[in-house]
């Protein structure tokens, strides 16, 4: 019985096909829309995640004001080698280093100069894996990292590897840079984060650092709890007698101190609210086409209120017709859902491949099955909905008015 | 031993609200049929012919009054059984064919025995051998606006037949068809009466179709006013 009501749904679907074909177009706008958002979500939610794991949950960060939402290298808040040395002293901490951060002029032979953070790191052997902790696996691509000595050498993002990205020519190991017209050797390039920030950055020893720009202090610092300490306890702890070392009174310090967890969920909610807010605006168009499929639907048990009748005279029941119609408006969700999906699909590919291309590969959409079956079922659910009320008005047809209907 | 009787109608009441006004299409309207009857229901228009099709067809219920099938009452069903008394026990054709334009002869056919849960198999075999009995054969695949008016009535008396109901309910059934057309559909209900021993109730305003009928009862303002029984 199911078989023939769908076969006979689907023959009258396929009749009228410009008006199903219109409907369909609605529905698969905005699933279009929603697989395509949901996917980017997604995305960046693994690759937060990704991030984490690589870089381990046992990090806390020192960050001068109200944590990230300042730019670096904006601050004039800064930490002394004595305030290192403090923290390094509080219970529970395993290791510590500092991390100096200035936007400077870059130029590369005659091209237009451009204004990257310049980062200075600590390239002491025993600081080596908390740094390279920091940078969460990134590993390098070209070249060498840097070492202890190393003055007027950087390393470099992976965006001084592209041409036309950083440089209108593409830099190579070996190349001079000038920071603040100060030569620099090129040691090394990194692989790609994926956000164009990062990956425009270059790199150098702390020695190097003080040299060019003549600061000495650090802007962010960043600690390994040890493995016996819970890094939330650790951050509190750090912070109170952090405070109390800078004599500051409570709740009007200028640094903050965040677990990296801390840092990565303030970060994932904000992804997530942003994505959120973009999917409820996607939504707002499947309202607008189950509004049209409700439309259509009434259309067409007008048009076909005689058959109605006709199938009422010959033993239709009321829950029979009630399927017919419902049946109908799910199968043009469905299909809007399907091809709706294979847009979002395709949407979302070009879409991570133009984001990739402005250096933003971050953005790369993953399509977890459950969204693919979420979609589909959402999308059969609004059209089977949006029928309900068309095919209850239809099932319900008293079969004499439904027969005399012209 | 005379046959049982099959449909009974008494003194039903149908009434129409048109506003404030009540128009009473069916006045006391008393009938009946026994099984293997055929009997014409012939009256001009107004008189409540097309009432008296809803009621016996059990397409609607009376205001007023008691109809039975079979001796059971089923002036007060619900519309669910009475789509099932419909479907099993009655079978329609209407003036105007009243075939679902967007299926093929064959499917129109099978239509009611889906609604009966008929297998596939068995609707497919049923609806072949129907369509081969009223000489489409060759129409089977065909869609209603494929077909001539006489093709098209004759499709509806095979569907009529889909689910083997004890009564033919004909309303009008040569009304939109030529006389040469009309003779024959006329050959084929006498048929289903004959060699198939089915009740077969006519509804018309013709005065030469209503002569096939075994008996004819005359309908003005919804009451039957005569009934005439012919050799």
């Amino acid at each position: 019985m199911i078989k023939d009501v769908l076969k006979y749904s689907i023959s009258n679907l396929w009749d009228r096909k410009s008006r199903s074909f219109l409907t369909i177009l609605s529905i698969l706008i905005g699933i279009t829309a929603i697989f395509a958002l949901i996917s980017f979500g997604q995305g960046i939610n693994k690759y937060m995640n990704d991030f984490g794991q690589e870089m381990g949950t046992d990090k806390i960060f020192l960050m001068p004001g109200g944590g990230l939402a300042s730019s670096p290298g904006t601050s004039n808040i800064r930490y002394t080698e004595d305030d290192l040395d403090f923290i390094k002293k509080i219970k529970g901490v395993d290791e510590i280093s500092g991390m100096m951060i200035v936007s400077a002029k870059i130029k590369f032979k005659e091209y237009r100069e451009k204004y990257p953070f310049v980062i200075g790191m600590s390239t002491d052997v025993k600081d080596k894996k908390l740094v390279k902790e920091m940078f969460a696996g990134i590993e390098m691509i070209e070249g060498r990292e840097l070492k202890k000595g190393d003055v007027l050498k950087v390393t470099a993002g992976y965006s001084h590897t592209v041409p036309n990205r950083m440089f209108k020519k593409r830099v190579n190991v070996g190349d001079k840079l000038e920071i603040n017209d100060i030569k620099v050797e090129v040691v090394g390039f990194y692989e790609e984060v994926g956000s164009p920030t990062d990956d425009a950055q270059l790199y150098m020893s702390q020695e190097g650092f003080k040299e060019i720009f003549d600061i000495e202090d650090y802007e962010y610092l960043y600690v390994r709890a040890a493995s016996d300490q819970d890094p939330t306890e650790l951050a509190e702890r750090i912070k109170e007698k952090f405070r109390k070392h800078r004599g500051q009174r409570k709740g009007e310090e200028d640094f903050t101190v965040q677990t990296f967890e801390d840092v990565m969920e303030t970060f994932t909610s904000v992804i997530s609210i942003l994505n959120g807010i973009l999917v409820l605006i996607a939504l707002i168009s499947v309202v607008v086409a189950a509004v049209n499929i409700a439309n259509t639907m009434y259309t067409s048990i007008l048009e076909r209120t005689k058959e109605i009748g006709i199938m009422k005279s010959i033993g239709a029941k009321n829950r029979f017709i009630l399927f017919i119609f419902m049946a109908e408006s799910g199968i043009l969700g469905l299909v809007g859902g399907i091809i709706g999906i294979i847009f979002g699909y395709s949407i979302a590919k070009l879409g991570a491949v133009i984001a990739a291309s402005a250096g933003l590969s971050m953005l790369r959409p993953t399509f977890p099955l459950w969204l693919v079956i979420g979609c589909l079922l959402f999308a059969f659910l609004v059209g089977a909905i949006s029928g309900l009320f068309p095919a209850l008005q239809a099932s319900k047809l008293n079969p004499v008015d439904a027969l005399r209907y012209e | 031993m005379t046959a049982p009787t099959i449909i009974k109608i008494v003194d039903v009441w149908k009434t129409y609200k048109m506003g404030d006004v009540e128009v009473h299409a069916l006045r006391g309207m008393n009938f009946e049929v026994k099984d293997g009857e055929f009997v014409a229901i012939m009256g001009p228009s107004g008189s409540g012919k097309s009432t008296a099709v809803n009621m016996i067809g059990a397409l609607d219920i009376p205001t007023k009054g008691k109809i039975y099938l079979d001796r059971k009452d089923i002036s007060k069903l619900s519309e669910s059984s009475l789509a099932q008394i419909r479907g099993r026990r009655i079978g329609f054709i209407f003036q105007q064919f009243n075939l679902i334009p967007t299926l093929t002869a064959k499917e129109n056919i099978m239509l009611p025995m889906v609604f009966q849960g008929t297998p596939a198999k068995k609707r497919i075999a049923r609806a072949e051998k129907l369509l081969k009995m009223v000489d489409l054969g060759d129409r089977m695949d065909h869609r209603p606006t494929e077909m001539s008016g006489g093709q098209q009535q004759r499709v509806a008396i095979a569907r009529s037949l889909a689910n083997d109901p004890e009564v033919v309910l004909a309303d009008e059934p040569t009304g939109n068809l030529d006389s040469k057309t009309g003779n024959m559909v006329m050959d084929f209900l006498k048929k289903l009466h004959k060699e198939e021993g089915k009740t077969i109730i006519m509804v018309t305003h013709d005065a030469n179709l209503s002569k096939q009928a075994q008996r004819i009862d005359y309908l003005r303002d919804g009451i039957i006013i005569k009934s005439k029984k012919q050799r």
